[in-house]
């Protein structure tokens, strides 16, 4: 376990290296996901507590989509080069491979999201003082279970040169129960509902972040194999 | 040159290997044994199953049925040892040199000091903070071997190595490929330059429609 970690974490820095050089990743992700966020505003917004029930919806749907646009950027750096059979080559476990690109496109999106959540709570009227703290939790939950999923299938788009729109069929269905949590956690979250009436959707949150890091850690090596 | 190191294993065998993709056969039931300090061509005419035999000696593909032995070595353990060298450079382009050794030399658990040693090696010192996208295919190439050879693998593959390289180039291969074989390696080398397999083969095994004919 302890190589497995060590290894990821090698292969997350080569990623956050590769985004210092180009910023392809979290500043395309970033603009998309702030162009959703203030079409959303100009389109939907008409009293401030309507704006805080739309709200929700719109920071999940900047999420998504900039989230999977991240995750196929994320796996075309190894397309590129081929890249990709050195690190098959690599003395590692092959689900290092799997972990190093989930924690690498983890961070992206957070990063993604420290500039998009204040911009959903400027346009739609949300105290961020107040929600501050449980909104990071939701984000970091919701974010790592949809990167989980966009991550392992993702890596089909490596093999098989099925690129992005392959990827969006197959991985937004799989991801559809993690972003009904968040969407429904934070709605709650934002009409001021207390702590305990989320807890199922964030028990929701957690069973489907282990369960696709238990899956990707165990179907990599099977993904990858002709 | 870079330090020798002792190869893990001293040969590779295969026995009876068939790869199917789908209803397509790949390779029909390949026998042969690679031995340590000895350079095997492999040829044959496109489709006859040179490129799958690599990709399965390098563990990247399975094989439908058949065995591959790394010596004595479990193949887990093998995989430390074997490179491969590609028409593509493996490499990411948006790396310079130095990165993309440090890269796969800290997966391969090596010092600092042995990427460092390579790009002298490979008269790489002066370009080595350039992104490698920017790089000639010589260049690249260069690069590509100097990744591969990071950890002195026992196994060394080369897939069409000499594809778009100049003479120069061209010259820089042979002398890599004629120091590894001294220095013990297994080198097995597809390609379609009669040239090139004439200066670095001590060894051919022929290959038609997947089987070994000569």
């Amino acid at each position: 376990m302890k190589g497995t970690l060590r290894a990821a974490w090698i292969i997350a820095k080569k990623d956050i290296a590769i985004e210092q050089r180009t910023k392809a990743v979290v500043v395309s992700t970033t603009l998309f996901a702030t162009l959703v966020v203030i079409l959303a505003s100009l389109s939907f917004y008409l009293t401030p507590a309507l704006a805080r029930q739309i709200a929700p919806g719109v920071l999940w749907v900047a999420i998504a989509f900039s989230g999977l646009l991240a995750v196929g950027r994320g796996w075309a750096r190894e397309r590129e080069g081929d890249a990709m059979r050195a690190l098959l080559l690599a003395p590692v476990p092959r689900g290092a491979i799997f972990l190093g690109k989930l924690i690498a496109n983890t961070l992206f999106l957070v990063a993604v999201e420290l500039i998009v959540a204040p911009l959903v709570a400027l346009f739609f009227h949300i105290d961020l003082l107040e929600v501050g703290p449980a909104l990071l939790s939701l984000l970091v939950l919701g974010t790592f279970g949809f990167a989980a999923a966009g991550t392992l299938f993702g890596a089909l788009s490596v093999r098989t040169g099925a690129r992005d729109l392959a990827l969006s069929v197959v991985v937004f269905p799989l991801v559809t129960p993690a972003l009904l949590a968040a969407v429904v956690a934070t709605k709650q979250l934002f009409a001021g509902a207390p702590l305990e009436e989320m807890a199922v959707w964030v028990k929701i949150l957690l069973t489907f972040d282990a369960f696709f890091l238990v899956a990707g850690l165990g179907l990599f090596d099977a993904l990858m194999s002709d | 040159m870079g330090a020798p190191a002792a190869p893990d294993f001293a040969t590779v065998s295969v026995e009876g290997l068939v790869k199917m993709y789908g209803t397509t056969r790949a390779l029909a039931g390949v026998s042969a044994t690679f031995a340590a300090g000895e350079v095997c061509v492999v040829e044959g005419p496109n489709g006859s199953g040179k490129s799958s035999l690599l990709q399965i000696l390098a563990q990247l593909a399975k094989p439908t049925r058949g065995t591959v032995r790394y010596g004595g070595l479990p193949r887990a353990q093998a995989r430390r040892s074997i490179a491969l060298v590609a028409h593509a450079p493996l490499l990411y382009p948006q790396l310079s040199a130095r990165q993309n050794l440090a890269f796969f030399g800290e997966l391969y658990g090596l010092e600092r000091s042995a990427s460092e040693r390579m790009l002298e090696r490979f008269e790489l010192t002066r370009l080595a903070d350039r992104p490698v996208r920017t790089f000639s295919r010589g260049q690249l190439q260069r690069v590509a071997l100097a990744r591969a050879l990071l950890a002195s693998p026992a196994l060394l593959l080369l897939d069409e190595p000499s594809t778009g390289l100049d003479v120069d180039a061209t010259e820089k291969l042979v002398t890599i490929v004629d120091a590894e074989r001294q220095r013990g390696a297994i080198v097995v080398c597809v390609t379609h330059s009669e040239d090139f397999a004439t200066r670095i083969a001590d060894r051919r095994l022929r290959l038609k429609r997947g089987q070994v004919v000569s």
